[in-house]
């Protein structure tokens, strides 16, 4: 026992006296966790806030182009750009200053565009009703098809596209259906003059409603914070791997390990007080960057983390994500000959870790083959348990799967080490 | 132990490394007596740091059986550790810890605890002259200093049997002399040194025996001053040396 205590005794002052290290450990977790938070969040932030500057060329100056020009800017998403120092938009000067990156997005309504919905409106009406020879109803039959041209910047992202188009066709159609029931109307006024005019009133037939299912009676909302603290954590508690990797190439290095392991019993006891110590870090880890999900990030103005009401869950998860990360960590460090081995093959396995394990990129947007792959990433373990706890009120038995796997990676990391040692002495 | 039983027993011992046909160490045999200073000298390659290694218990050998005080690795690899001392020629200390620090770590590990460790650590301290620098971290000491720390670490134990490899390696002679004379009264407490140099002249006068190993093999072995009577064409261990290992430049 004495031992054990001094070895943890002896990492401590070890890691305690390494700033860098701790810097690393601490510091650049908390960085990460705040700039990938509020980038996120600004992003979204950004379109609800009207902050994305669009150019409106309306040239039709009736319904259609007041319609979507009312739509774009009671959508809070953009900011509508008509004139430049006073100067009416043209399409010419649109195209130029969305090709020179000035606008995301330009949008030109061509003349006389809501004249030709009416006479394609009624076009319509009139091929309906074209077996009734009904005096007095004029007869139109003539369409034509109306062009909205909308120059985007090529740097613009493909969702960010697609969202505007979806409204200006919310929009368009609309208008168009609104036309129909009011000439339909006219036209059946016209049929039956005697009759009282039928008035077609707006009316929803869909509406939709967003609840987040959950099992239980309370409600957690899925925000920026909720699915960016989990994420950037279980990042955070893996990059634990480079300083404990190097920590026991250092020690190969310098001489030590070959001293204690002239020892009785020493290297064993040496590497359980490491599993300890940077176990302790990691949980430290995880408090930390829950304080930042409390506290922090809700004093800069975004949404405060909801941690649940299942706190052992919680810290089962922290405790069996930090080990796995450790037992990586030990493996890596035993198997790599320098340091630089272990920096930049630890580094680069953790990414594809993340990758794997949707902290960038939802697993459900992957394709099914990667999808298949990330249910061998821990990283991907780990979150779907912070995810359960944190938005789904998951407990103990929710999610004591992510919690078994994480820990037989552990056990399996352990033995890589554990075999690779006596393959060493057999070498 | 029975009397007479050698500390150290090697038979037959050989060590291939995986991937290489040449042996590390070729089907050596040897004893060592309790009390001895013994001098595993060679060319660099020859075998020196692969024969320690074995005798530490850092690996295995691939033929060839290896006795510590009649015991061997695969049986009581425990208390084979707690009888040696290894005094490795890298530093092998925390150079973030101070140099009480070390000690009280590598005390810990071998059993020692309370004001035993205290007192021997002071006591070795004090022999090496580091009194005054205990509490300073390594990484600050010199080169002289860290060696003393090193052998300190090494021996804090009492141990039986200390392996030494090059313990006197790129220090001044202040240093050499205090590590050598405390060597001397250590083995005169009765502990067995096994040493490796490339001073030549220093194992002479050092050693009560040595073994010459080269390409894996001993070439010769015995009292240093029967080796250099008997064959009258050498003046010292260094020429002897040279005549058999060859005048040619020798790497890892």
């Amino acid at each position: 026992m004495l031992r054990l205590l001094s070895s943890i005794y002896k990492e401590f002052l070890v890691l305690i006296r390494d700033r860098a290290g701790l810097a690393i450990l601490f510091l650049m977790p908390l960085v990460l966790i705040l700039i990938m938070t509020l980038i996120q969040d600004a992003t979204f932030k950004s379109v609800k806030d009207a902050n994305i500057s669009m150019i409106l060329v309306n040239n039709d100056r009736d319904s259609l182009g007041e319609a979507i020009r009312k739509g774009l800017i009671e959508s809070d998403f953009f900011e509508i750009v008509e004139e430049f120092d006073g100067v009416k938009i043209t399409e010419e000067m649109a195209k130029e200053a969305v090709a020179q990156g000035k606008f995301k997005i330009g949008i030109v309504i061509p003349e006389r565009a809501t004249e030709a919905i009416r006479g394609n409106v009624n076009a319509l009406i009139n091929k309906s009703f074209k077996t009734f020879d009904i005096p007095g109803v004029k007869k139109r039959t003539k369409k034509s098809t109306v062009n909205i041209i909308i120059y985007i910047d090529p740097a613009t992202s493909y969702s960010f596209k697609n969202s505007v188009m979806s409204s200006l066709k919310e929009f368009t159609s609309q208008l168009e259906i609104k036309m129909f029931f009011k000439n339909f109307s006219l036209a059946l006024a016209e049929m039956f003059p005697d009759q009282k005019a039928v008035e077609f009133e707006s009316f929803e037939t869909i509406k939709y409603q967003e609840i987040y299912a959950s099992t239980t009676n309370s409600e957690i909302l899925p925000n920026s914070v909720q699915h960016n603290v989990p994420a950037w954590t279980m990042f955070a508690m893996f990059f634990i791997v480079l300083p404990l990797a190097g920590n026991i190439i250092k020690e190969r290095d310098e001489g030590s390990a070959f001293r204690l392991k002239t020892m009785p019993g020493s290297y064993v006891t040496v590497m359980f007080s490491k599993i300890f110590i940077f176990l302790v870090v990691s949980f430290l880890q995880f408090l930390l960057m829950l304080m930042v999900g409390l506290y922090i990030l809700p004093a800069m103005g975004l949404p405060q983390l909801e941690i649940g009401p299942h706190k052992i869950a919680l810290a089962l998860l922290a405790i069996s994500s930090g080990l796995a990360a450790t037992g990586l960590g030990v493996a890596i460090g035993t198997i790599a000959t320098t340091h630089e081995q272990s920096s930049t093959f630890g580094a680069v396995l953790i990414i594809i870790f993340a990758a794997l394990g949707g902290i960038w990129v939802p697993i459900y947007v992957m394709p099914h083959t990667m999808r298949i792959f990330s249910q061998f990433s821990p990283l991907n373990w780990g979150l779907s348990g912070f995810y359960d706890v944190f938005l789904r009120n998951g407990d103990i038995l929710t999610v004591l799967p992510e919690v078994l796997k994480l820990l037989l990676f552990f056990v399996i990391m352990l033995m890589i080490a554990i075999g690779y040692n006596k393959l060493h002495r057999t070498k | 132990m029975q009397e007479n039983q050698p500390i150290i027993e090697i038979k037959h011992l050989t060590k291939i490394y995986r991937g290489s046909n040449k042996p590390a160490i070729n089907n050596i045999s040897l004893d060592i007596q309790p009390g001895e200073i013994y001098g595993l000298l060679g060319p660099n390659g020859a075998g020196k740091t692969t024969t320690i290694s074995i005798l530490c218990g850092l690996f295995d050998p691939t033929a060839g059986n290896v006795f510590i005080d009649g015991m061997d690795y695969s049986h009581s690899s425990e208390k084979i550790k707690s009888i040696i001392g290894v005094v490795p020629q890298d530093i092998a200390l925390y150079p973030s810890l101070t140099a009480k620090e070390n000690l009280t770590f590598f005390g810990h590990l071998y059993g020692l605890k309370g004001k035993n460790l205290r007192n021997r650590i002071d006591e070795c301290l004090e022999l090496f002259g580091l009194e005054k620098t205990a509490n300073r971290k390594i990484k600050t000491y010199s080169g002289g200093m860290k060696r003393r720390i090193n052998l300190i670490a090494g021996i804090l134990h009492k141990p039986k049997l200390i392996f030494l490899d090059e313990p006197t390696v790129g220090v001044d002679v202040q240093s050499r002399n205090v590590i050598l004379e405390h060597l001397r009264n250590i083995n005169k407490e009765g502990a067995t040194l096994i040493y490796t140099s490339h001073y030549m002249e220093e194992a002479e006068n050092f050693c009560t025996r040595v073994a010459i190993i080269d390409e894996g093999n001993i070439i010769t072995e015995g009292r240093p001053k029967d080796l250099i009577k008997n064959n009258k064409e050498y003046k010292d261990l260094e020429s002897m040396f040279l005549h058999l290992t060859g005048k040619a430049l020798r790497d890892e």
